[in-house]
């Protein structure tokens, strides 16, 4: 199977339910979301960070800077309140979306 | 100096820091990728160009992270600073709330002198520097004479028409009159109104749109005596028709002559005089038909036919629309069109008369900004109000300060704890700023309401006539700008002080200052408010004694002898030229007047005469002394007035040699007159010259039968002009335009019947007013009278502030050294001594500031020179009376502060320490 295109916006959910679990750094975040995806999206790492920077400017994010595991100055990022909220707004309104898409395409 | 942190702060996310940030973010990212590549087995290298693919462009991910960040660094930088000025101007809010009555005072006071400022600004600036409301009022220029171009130069309609030429476009160069006065009939009785005449592309010169109707136009001003129409301004418009519409179309009658309405020019266009205001414009076609008679000068010309063909009458002033760009070719056509002119008319006079003529060149002159005498009437008058309205805004500062001063050291206190706190110093400055930029603003928010009451009340003041001066002072924007600048100026400048305080506040003094243990020199003495005093003193000083001056300018005029009685004289001014008169019925007219003058009760004698006293309108004529000429560079003229037998009477003029007119002194008689004793001496060269013969020309047909005192026939302030008199029984063609009675008791009753009566010989005789002879002299004297009552209250006021000043700072250095007068008084002191103490101190103030504003008084002396009248700028009475009243003033505000002082309870006072 070959690799997929992320759909608009999708980023964004993603990097909000991967800080969901704690806060990391970029990279982490990268990891994280390879990992749990298998790899499966075609998405430069490099695209992250202007996410990950819109993302706090809106407000659903922030970031302090601190070391890493190998003692490396770092930017930690992760969720407000406000972040917490628009994770759970997001996640129910993929679910309606995916659940309707399934429904057009499963046999009936 | 310290950086102020709030600048500082600004400058937080300095430049690159954004920048750095996002390259080590992204850097950290390659470097962990390609050690966790490493760790699984690939060699460095290749990890990292691994590392970098798995990233992406790297170079374009860092572009737009950083752009995403400064955004939202400027943002917060914006959203940052707005907050804090927010909260420190709510704080000052808060602060001021506490103190409602600080507040009230120090806004109203503000609001006073903002608005006072704002005032004479605005009439200044509307007065100098507002450009015409016209399209592209810079390309507009009059044709002046080089050596004169600030005056009008006068051009007969037949040399405007050979300049216009030699103008690239003709129409380019318009023609206008001087204003005249005229009679429109638009009810009952006829109205006096201002009128001009204008050429027919006037309008179209000057680019003026219409509010109604249409404007004058070249087919309008073609023929001699046509062109019965007229067009109105916009004030005078509203002010006499409501701006009714349907008034276009129908007539008027102006001077007797029916005048079609052809529409209204543009709102606020008033002519290109500024501060007067015409009424209506006529064709200059109209000039023979409606009886116009305004600024002339005539050679070889009969002005009781047509002007308009006769090249020896001047009285046009010519304006033109050129570009700055062919302004000198222009202006060097008409030159030499005009000096051609000249050298045609003077091929047979004389040589000396032929080069001191040919000195005339012409030139244009840009006048963006309209002509305006007032201009030069009101210049010096209103620059030095604004100096003095500005001094006194100075001296309310101080005061201001003083209080914030005093307000700041008694919050010491507080200071001490936010420091300790940890505020930072230039935070602190700040607030105080912001305290006094709110007080300023909102007294200057106050103050433009204060202005626009300011600005009618001068208008009005300033007027010599019955409405107040039409100058626009409508431009909001400039004003308003003025007054937010003068705010700003202001609270900067009130909050100096107590900002200079803050900021050098250390924590100690802070707190020592707050604790009551009796204090060091500096903590009670104010010595800034001292010195805040000692200038308040010194600028009033200055305004008193400018005021002094001015006033006594004022008396010495008032009280000047003009040669002839000022009281006692009722004038009537009447424009029988008007009325449509031939000059055959004037004899008869005449008499009738003068016998129903006469008949009023109360008047023992009635006179006419051409020229009315101190009424603005003269006649000078050129005169010749057989046997003697003038030293070259001498006049040759002097200003002569036709009057009646009872003239020198009914005005109380003094005969000094000779006799009077009499009934016997008639047309078929010999000729003569009486000259003035300036007249006498300037062209004989002494006083005894009843019976010499001079004339206007070669042949010496006037007899001297008397010499009178010399008179300040003109205006008070004006010295006496060389008379010639003419009795009117010689002149018959004469328009009278003034009718004087000679009243024993009260002037009103005979003021009143004075109308009736010219009424009953003529109901349609336009009478332009009836007034005392003393009110007519004084309305010659606005400015003075503006200059002195106005510098006079700003002097009374800069007084009081400063007065309260002083009183403000001793009292605050008594209330604070109350344990210290309270251990002198323990130790011995007699409550005399401690009253000398307090007001030795104040003196010292006081005397140093009178110093400091004698001082200061050497330079503005320079400039009030030019405005004063029989008393010198310096004169040592009036400068020797202010220092005395300034001293006694601040001794008696310097007394209660000393009085309180000895009266200090000894025992209260150490127990409280």
């Amino acid at each position: 199977m070959g690799a997929l295109d992320l759909l608009q916006g999708t980023l964004d959910l993603l990097i909000l339910k991967t800080l969901s679990w704690g806060p990391m750094h970029g990279y982490s975040v990268a990891r994280l979301i390879r990992e749990r995806s298998d790899g499966a999206f075609l998405i430069e790492e490099g695209a992250l960070y202007p996410a990950l920077h819109r993302l706090e400017r809106q407000g659903w994010i922030e970031s302090d800077w601190g070391l890493s595991e190998n003692n490396r100055k770092a930017k930690f990022y992760q969720l407000t309140a406000r972040g917490r909220a628009q994770l759970r707004a997001e996640v129910a309104t993929w679910q309606r979306y995916t659940k309707a898409v399934a429904g057009v395409l499963e046999p009936a | 100096m310290r950086r102020i942190p709030g600048i500082r702060r600004v400058f937080r996310h300095e430049r690159g820091r954004v920048e750095r940030d996002v390259d080590v973010e992204l850097q950290f990212h390659i470097d962990a990728r390609t050690d966790d590549l490493v760790r699984l087995g690939l060699g460095r290298d290749e990890a990292r160009r691994a590392a970098l693919a798995e990233f992406g462009d790297v170079k374009r991910y860092e572009t737009e992270t950083m752009r995403i960040d400064r955004g939202y660094a400027r943002t917060t930088r914006i959203k940052e600073l707005l907050w804090s000025v927010w909260f420190d101007f709510a704080y000052a809010l808060r602060g001021l709330r506490r103190s409602p009555g600080f507040a009230a005072a120090a806004v109203f006071t503000l609001a006073l002198g903002i608005g006072a400022n704002t005032a004479v600004w605005t009439i200044l600036d509307a007065l100098m520097r507002q450009p015409l409301p016209i399209d592209r009022p810079n390309e507009l220029h009059a044709v002046r004479r080089t050596d004169q171009p600030n005056e009008d130069y006068l051009n007969s309609f037949q040399r405007f028409q050979r300049l216009q030429a030699v103008m690239p476009d003709p129409q380019q160069l318009a023609a206008m009159s001087a204003f005249g006065r005229m009679y429109a009939t638009t009810g009952d009785q006829p109205e006096p109104v201002l009128a001009q005449l204008v050429s027919g592309n006037w309008f179209r010169t000057l680019r003026v749109g219409a509010s109604a109707g249409r404007l004058i136009d070249l087919d309008d001003d073609r023929v001699l005596d046509a062109g019965a129409v007229t067009v109105l301004s916009d004030a005078y418009w509203s002010r006499r028709f409501g701006r009714d519409p349907r008034i276009v179309g129908t007539t008027i009658r102006v001077n007797g002559i029916p005048l079609r309405v052809i529409g209204v020019g543009q709102p606020g266009f008033q002519g290109l005089t500024v501060g007067s205001s015409v009424d209506l414009w006529v064709p200059l076609s109209m000039q023979h038909a409606l009886r116009y008679i305004g600024n002339y000068s005539a050679h070889n010309a009969d002005t009781e036919k047509a002007w308009a063909p006769q090249d020896g009458i001047q009285w046009l002033i010519l304006v033109a629309r050129v570009q700055e760009a062919s302004a000198a070719r222009i202006a060097g056509a008409l030159d030499r069109q005009v000096r051609g002119d000249l050298e045609q008319q003077l091929a047979t006079a004389d040589s000396v008369d032929r080069a001191y003529q040919l000195r005339e060149h012409v030139t244009l002159q840009p006048i963006p900004r309209g002509v305006s005498p007032l201009r030069e009437q009101f210049k010096d008058p209103l620059r030095v109000l604004m100096a003095s309205v500005g001094l006194v805004l100075l001296i309310a500062c101080g005061n201001l300060a003083g209080l914030l001063l005093a307000r700041s050291s008694a919050r010491s206190h507080e200071v001490a704890v936010r420091i300790s706190l940890g505020a930072r110093r230039g935070r602190l400055v700040r607030q105080v700023l912001t305290e006094s930029l709110t007080i300023a603003l909102l007294g200057g928010a106050l103050g433009v309401v204060v202005a626009r009451w300011g600005t009618a009340m001068l208008l009005r003041v300033a007027s010599s006539g019955a409405r107040p001066i039409p100058l626009d002072v409508s431009n909001d924007v400039r004003v308003i700008g003025f007054a937010l600048l003068v705010s700003v100026g202001t609270g900067l400048l009130v909050g100096a002080f107590p900002a200079m305080r803050v900021s050098r506040y250390g924590l100690y003094d802070a707190f020592r200052g707050a604790g009551r243990v009796m204090g060091g020199r500096s903590s009670h003495r104010l010595p800034l408010g001292r010195l805040l005093v000692m200038s308040q003193i010194a600028l009033s000083l200055v305004l008193v004694v400018t005021a002094g001056v001015f006033v006594r300018t004022l008396r010495n005029l008032l009280v000047i002898d003009p040669g002839y009685e000022r009281e006692h004289v009722v004038v009537a001014r009447l424009d029988i030229r008007a009325a449509g008169y031939d000059s055959a019925a004037l004899p008869a007219l005449y008499e009738r007047l003068l016998g129903a003058a006469a008949a009023i009760p109360g008047v023992r004698s009635a006179s006419l005469s051409l020229n009315s006293l101190a009424g603005g309108g003269t006649r000078t004529s050129g005169f010749v002394v057989p046997g003697r000429t003038l030293p070259p560079g001498e006049s040759s003229t002097a200003q002569e007035n036709y009057v009646t037998p009872d003239y020198f009477s009914t005005i109380g003029m003094t005969m000094v040699a000779g006799r009077g007119f009499t009934r016997a002194d008639g047309v078929g008689a010999p000729k003569v007159a009486i000259v003035s004793e300036s007249m006498a001496r300037h062209f004989f060269g002494t006083d005894r010259v009843v019976g010499a013969r001079f004339g206007y020309d070669a042949p010496p047909d006037l007899e001297i039968v008397g010499v009178v005192k010399d008179a300040r026939v003109n205006a008070l302030r004006e010295a006496a002009p060389r008379l010639v008199l003419r009795p009117l029984a010689q002149g018959p063609r004469e328009f009278v335009t003034s009718l004087e009675v000679r009243v024993a008791g009260p002037l009103e009753p005979v003021t009143a019947a004075l109308r009736s009566a010219i009424h009953q010989v003529d109901p349609m005789l336009p009478l332009r007013d009836i007034t005392p002879l003393s009110d007519l002299l004084e309305r010659g004297l606005t400015s003075e009278r503006l200059v002195a009552r106005l510098a006079g209250s700003f002097g009374v006021l800069a007084l009081l502030l400063a007065a309260i000043g002083l009183y403000g700072v001793m009292g605050y250095s008594v209330s604070r050294r109350t344990n210290e007068m309270g251990v002198r008084l323990a130790l011995g002191a007699s409550p005399g001594g401690v009253r000398l103490l307090v007001l030795r101190e104040s003196l010292m103030t006081s005397a140093a500031g009178v110093v400091l504003g004698l001082a200061l008084l050497l330079p503005v002396q320079g400039v009030t020179g030019r405005l004063v009248y029989g008393v010198s700028p310096r004169d040592p009475v009036t400068v020797a009376l202010g220092t005395a009243l300034m001293l006694a003033v601040t001794a008696v505000a310097a007394f209660v502060p000393a009085w309180r002082a000895s009266r200090i309870d000894p025992v209260d006072a150490i127990r409280s320490a």
